[in-house]
């Protein structure tokens, strides 16, 4: 793996060009550009909000943010995921003629998402110290911690997705069905002290499927990240019989220590997975 | 052996095919039901032996799915030998088939350096190229404008100018000038002539016996994987014209 890394280093300016094509490939044709990469969560969390705080009942002072907090870094995953499962074979006739570390492929659409995931997040903090007028929390600066290890978790599964991809194009539909239902099973509209106080188990079991779900690292960490842009809050649902609250509960050191190293060992493997299969692209009819 | 620029020794390269290929789920789900998968296999090449020259400019000939094209993707090392060693030495750049590694959202000069760069090119060596390469694609006042409103002539002007700009030591050409008219080809015929004169190693993948005869100071001609003949392309070429007559009149 490190000699593969080696010889990724020495194509970084491939890797920088493929980037800064996709960025500008992406909004070239269109008026409103890099911020329709905006409207799409702004517009979502505005619907969001309205459907929870109106219909759904819940009291959450500026519900808007902590979805928010949580949507960003889900888009990012989404985005990158579905952008990368069509990477290769996008530029299959490319790979068929030209000698070139296969892994720019997918690296390059990761990274172009995560481009846009900072912009995003700077434009989130006008709004957080604008509108909703929040002090920021000294947790923030671990920011870049969260980043850093869901990119290597969405790096990991871009080199498995895009290489299966290549030999089996249904990858990419079970991809994005696996994202539209993994959207209901990580905190973005609802809160994981919901899931703490979930009612389909006994109060014993409940500590159990807290912890099962938040064994999925993309779970854990969208839950790490409200916990450190916002101030902790206690979310009540008001329902047809009675008023439910949940208390915020503290950050889960361990289980984050947990998704961090499974990020870590998802990005080897799937590099590994990667490199095993990576000069069988051009052997593809 | 410095003077050595390619050596292919017993290369054989084998692909499987399945007569159920794995190219959808359905394929998978169903060879699961079947006794056993029937999978051939297909000999690309079959142990091939070269040894080409820094300067030598050689032509590969041979019926369609003879292996020439696998040979050159194996030289260029986008796929890997079966068995067989290979070595190659100095920069080798593949001249690309039209549009390959061009996007035609983004203009001429956008794509001038994504080229340029996969070719193994730095940015600053292509912006001190970029004047000759645009007088050579002779597109000077286009080169803004998005390749989608190219022609496919001005394309291939482009893609050909940029990669005989990368100053390869070995250049590699699989059936790039059939496309083109005329002006074009002339063109193309005296950059080879170029190269030449300079010194650098040419391997020519062509169907074209005449564009064979006029540049190709040796020739290898491929049947089912096989080298069937290597030499003076004279020589070679009136035996391969001479099998392939015989074959069509057997068929008839």
């Amino acid at each position: 793996m490190l000699n593969e890394l080696r010889e990724l280093y020495r194509y970084r300016e491939l890797l920088w060009t493929l980037v800064l094509r996709e960025l500008r490939v992406r909004y070239k044709n269109s008026y409103l550009g890099f911020f329709w990469s905006l409207i799409v969560p702004l517009v979502t969390v505005a619907v969001l909000t309205i459907v929870f705080k109106r219909v759904m009942g819940m009291v959450i002072p500026n519900y808007s943010a902590y979805v928010l907090a949580a949507f960003l870094p889900w888009m990012y995953f989404q985005t990158a995921l579905l952008d990368s499962s069509q990477s290769v074979l996008a530029q299959i006739q490319l790979v068929k003629k030209v000698y070139f570390p296969r892994e720019v492929l997918p690296l390059a659409a990761v990274l172009a998402n995560l481009i846009h995931f900072v912009l995003a997040l700077l434009v989130f903090f006008v709004y957080l110290l604008g509108y909703v007028g929040a002090p920021l929390l000294p947790s923030v600066a671990l920011l870049p911690v969260l980043v850093f290890f869901q990119t290597l978790l969405i790096a990991g599964l871009s080199l498995i997705i895009s290489c299966l991809n290549v030999f089996y194009e249904d990858t990419k539909y079970i991809v994005s069905i696996g994202l539209q239902l993994m959207f209901y099973l990580v905190p973005v509209i609802y809160f994981s002290e919901q899931v703490y106080h979930a009612q389909i188990a006994s109060p014993e079991w409940q500590r159990w499927i807290y912890l099962l779900y938040h064994l999925n690292p993309i779970a854990m960490l969208m839950t790490a990240y409200r916990k450190i842009l916002l101030p902790p809050i206690t979310v009540q649902q008001i329902g047809a019989v009675q008023k439910q609250t949940f208390a915020s509960l503290p950050m889960d050191w361990g289980l984050l220590a947990v998704a961090c190293a499974v990020s870590v060992v998802v990005f080897m493997l799937g590099y590994a997975f990667f490199n095993k299969r990576k000069w069988d692209f051009a052997e593809q009819p | 052996m410095k003077d050595t620029a390619i050596l292919l020794e017993h290369v054989s390269k084998s692909y499987r095919l399945s007569h159920q290929p794995y190219s959808s789920l359905k394929g998978i789900l169903l060879s699961m039901f079947r006794y056993r998968r029937r999978i051939e296999v297909h000999q690309a090449l079959n142990d091939v032996s070269l040894t080409i020259r820094h300067g030598e400019t050689v032509g590969l000939i041979g019926v369609n799915g003879s292996g020439k094209s696998t040979l050159l993707a194996i030289i260029a090392r986008v796929i890997r030998p079966s068995a067989g060693r290979v070595q190659v030495n100095g920069r080798v750049a593949p001249l690309l088939q039209l549009g390959v590694g061009f996007h035609p959202d983004l203009t001429g000069l956008e794509n001038v350096y994504f080229n340029g760069i996969i070719l193994g090119l730095t940015r600053q060596q292509i912006a001190e190229r970029l004047p000759s390469i645009v007088r050579f694609a002779e597109l000077e006042e286009f080169i803004d404008t998005p390749v989608r409103a190219y022609s496919s002539g001005m394309v291939l002007r482009l893609g050909f100018a940029v990669a005989v700009h990368t100053d390869p030591e070995i250049i590699l050409m699989d059936e790039v000038l059939a496309v083109g008219d005329e002006a074009f080809q002339h063109k193309c015929l005296r950059k080879i002539q170029e190269f030449q004169h300079e010194g650098r190693t040419i391997l020519l993948v062509s169907h074209d016996m005449n564009q064979v005869r006029q540049v190709a100071t040796r020739t290898v001609w491929l049947h089912q994987g096989r080298v069937m003949a290597d030499g003076a392309t004279d020589e070679v070429v009136r035996q391969y014209l001479a099998f392939t007559e015989e074959m069509e009149r057997r068929a008839i």
